[in-house]
């Protein structure tokens, strides 16, 4: 496998984040979003503050309340986490189709064929994370490596607000002195079964041949042989479920009102609709995005089961009034249905 | 088994289909994967159980000698594919070689593996605290008319089955699956003992397979954690889900704005003509009502799209509802040919469908579809 260029990113206290963004009397103060301790309620996550008190997620509330009396602790409120969660993988399309979402607030991002950037996986990282805080005022950290586990490891060494690069000839120093336990998949057991062999470092564990390992530990031997010496050849898995589907052309001449932009429609409806041959999803929303010539960026949707020209055509009239100026691109899109019963629309008879 | 038995091959395959339902290929104990096969005087009977639910299918036969009472387990399965593969009224010489137990037929013969009878799992028997008889024919239309509507793997355990209860001197049963419900009910419980019991999916199922048509009557046993029900063909034991069946009755709108009168025929074909360009996943439709007139469509992501009208007695404001088709198909196959209606409240409200029509086994019903946002 020739070199990859993986990322992971990794959002700094990502609940407790959106909460503190849309409430600021909570900043400078122990924040923790989970259940409530009355009812065996665990953290789910908690900001920098909490984690003072010795707070950590999948802690019982009851703990947490106890060990930091002036916690402000709030509900869990999934619906903002997933439309920010969204909002970051509108930001991560930009870069590269493959992306491996581990949870709403982490993912993999395979940035091998990516020619933004000249190609720099570095420079790629910095401008997502610059956009995640630009767009939605939220911190997120970032390890670049040649691989899912290196950069996993790395996106937690300059947290938070950080990013950590391991160049593919930095493997061998990076990786011998990391200790074992931050390999994926080294829990306690494993961990303590090393310990008492005396590995403490990855470097320790390279001193292991493979049938030792494997007589050890089966299966995750093999893994343990590959992990400590900076080997991952597991790829980045996209997700198949799309939420979006859009096209957009940037005019070498400036449209200069809505009628010319509504005139493209047919051209970018085609192209939309090429693009969303393959999808078996319906469709939840229509939208469009227009970028003005001072670059100024604004979009417009609507929910819409059906792809109508009238509704892009009313769209593109409300975001061209925002500024009304030239414009230089016109994308249109759609979002995606996703089929599950909370989403898909069908309401609920009981109530939860 | 010291002496050969002769049977015919309806006589087994009778009893022993009414069991197989319950009888699952893959099982964690290898006996659970067997039927247990009684021969007495003049019956045979077999027994198939999950542990969960346990059916007995009974047969008469009669012999020309004297027969010893035999009990046995033979695989299940296997047994009932090699009658199924005789020819009718086959003649059918059964007897124990060594370890297994020989199945006879023209010029076939089976060699099967057996497992001692005593280590047949039955499941333990309790008192009944309540006792009641029923025709078949009720009991088959209450199932009937709402099993469709029980929740599947849902992880509110209590929804995947079926709610059997009392109320008013009526016996009715429920099921919903958090998006719809089904409840049909007789007037004039046939018990006058309070009744309140989720029976598990799975036994709703099977029990159906059992009752007939026939206006016999079974005997109903409810225990404080199995429910039993026996025929003199077969008898059926299941144990009861224990949690709280939610509160049904809130959910089903008790008065509405809006009443329709329509053919349960005309908008059911309607419906199934729409259906074709719904996709596998997309199962949204939209049901439109203006001045007199009905109109459903269905769009996919291919951007095809299909549309029905039907002329109805409406003239208030425009109004769109978003439905899942399944739901709807799912509870007109269940209501009866000729007319019913349709009442509601608005387009985010429950939606309450009847049938005009009595049913003919005194069996009323009634369902609720939740709509989904367009």
């Amino acid at each position: 496998m020739s070199t990859r260029k993986i990322i992971h990113i990794d959002m700094d206290c990502f609940y407790a984040a959106i909460e503190m963004r849309d409430d600021p009397s909570l900043r400078g103060q122990p924040v923790a979003v989970g259940g409530q301790p009355g009812r065996r309620g665990v953290l789910c996550t908690c900001n920098y503050e909490a984690r003072k008190y010795g707070l950590h997620s999948a802690m019982p509330s009851g703990v947490a309340v106890r060990q930091c009396p002036n916690l402000q602790l709030l509900p869990v409120n999934m619906f903002k986490y997933r439309e920010a969660s969204e909002q970051i993988g509108d930001i991560f399309a930009e870069y590269t189709d493959a992306i491996e979402w581990i949870s709403l607030d982490e993912a993999y991002l395979d940035v091998t064929e990516s020619d933004k950037c000249n190609g720099s996986a570095t420079w790629m990282a910095e401008e997502i994370r610059a956009a995640i805080w630009s767009r939605l005022t939220l911190t997120a950290s970032a390890g670049i490596a040649p691989n899912k586990m290196l950069a996993k490891i790395a996106s937690d060494l300059n947290k938070p607000n950080g990013q950590f690069v391991v160049l593919p000839e930095e493997i061998a120093d990076f990786i011998v002195n990391l200790p074992v336990k931050k390999i994926m998949g080294v829990g306690k057991v494993t961990n303590k079964k090393l310990e008492a062999m005396g590995v403490v470092t990855c470097g320790d564990l390279q001193a292991w041949d493979l049938p030792a390992l494997q007589e050890s530990f089966g299966k995750m031997g093999g893994r343990l042989h590959r992990c400590c010496r900076g080997e991952d050849e597991s790829a980045v898995r996209s997700e198949r479920v799309r939420k979006s589907v859009s096209v957009e052309i940037t005019y070498p001449k400036s449209l200069m009102s809505v009628s010319a932009c509504v005139n493209e429609m047919p051209h970018l409806k085609e192209r939309l609709l090429k693009r969303m041959n393959p999808v078996d999803q319906s469709i939840a929303k229509q939208f469009i995005k227009l970028t003005f010539d001072d670059f100024s960026k604004t979009s417009v949707e609507a929910l819409s089961t059906l792809l109508s020209d009238d509704l892009y055509a009313q769209l593109l009239k409300i975001g061209f009034k925002r500024s009304d100026k030239p414009v230089r691109l016109v994308g249109i899109g759609v979002r995606l249905a996703i089929d599950t019963a909370e989403d898909n629309g069908q309401m609920a008879l009981l109530g939860e | 088994m010291t002496n050969p038995i002769h049977l015919t091959r309806d006589c087994l395959l009778g009893p022993l289909q009414k069991v197989i339902g319950v009888v699952e290929k893959k099982q964690t104990m290898p006996i659970l994967s067997n039927v247990q096969m009684t021969i007495e005087d003049n019956s045979v009977s077999f027994i198939g159980t999950d542990s969960e639910v346990e059916l007995m299918g009974e047969a008469l036969f009669i012999s020309q000698t004297p027969v010893e009472t035999i009990r046995l387990t033979l695989p299940g399965r296997k047994l009932v594919d090699i009658c199924r593969a005789l020819p009718d009224n086959a003649a059918i010489e059964l007897y124990q070689e060594k370890e297994s137990v020989v199945l006879r037929s023209g010029k076939s013969r089976f060699t099967l593996s057996t497992l001692p009878a005593e280590d047949f799992p039955t499941i333990e028997r309790e008192s009944a605290d309540v006792e009641f008889t029923l025709s078949q024919t009720a009991l088959k239309s209450l199932l009937q008319q709402t099993q469709a509507f029980m929740a599947q793997q849902d992880v509110r355990y209590y929804l995947n089955g079926l709610l059997l209860t009392t109320i008013d001197n009526t016996l009715i049963a429920a099921a919903t699956d958090g998006h719809r419900l089904a409840k049909a009910w007789i007037d004039n419980a046939p018990t006058s003992e309070d009744i309140h019991i989720i029976i598990p999916r799975k036994g709703v199922m099977e029990l159906l397979r059992l009752l007939s048509d026939s206006d016999e009557s079974v005997t109903i046993r409810v225990g404080k954690n199995h429910i039993a029900i026996s025929s003199p063909h077969f008898s059926f034991l299941s144990k009861l889900i224990d949690g709280r069946f939610p509160d049904y009755s809130r959910v089903i709108p008790k008065k509405t704005d809006i009443s329709l009168a329509l053919d349960r025929d005309q908008l059911k074909e309607a419906l199934q003509r729409v259906m074709i360009l719904c996709s596998e996943k997309h199962k949204a439709i939209r049901f439109e009502f203006s001045k007199g007139m009905l109109t459903i469509t269905a769009n996919n992501p291919q951007l095809e799209s299909a549309e029905e009208s039907i002329p109805i007695d409406y003239d208030l404001e425009n109004m769109n509802i978003g439905f899942n088709i399944k739901y709807l198909l799912d509870t007109l196959q269940t209501i009866p040919s000729g007319p019913m209606t349709l009442s509601l409240n608005g387009p985010d409200q429950s939606v309450l469908f009847e049938s005009s029509t009595d049913n003919e086994t005194g069996v009323r019903s009634l369902f609720v579809i939740m709509p989904m946002r367009l």
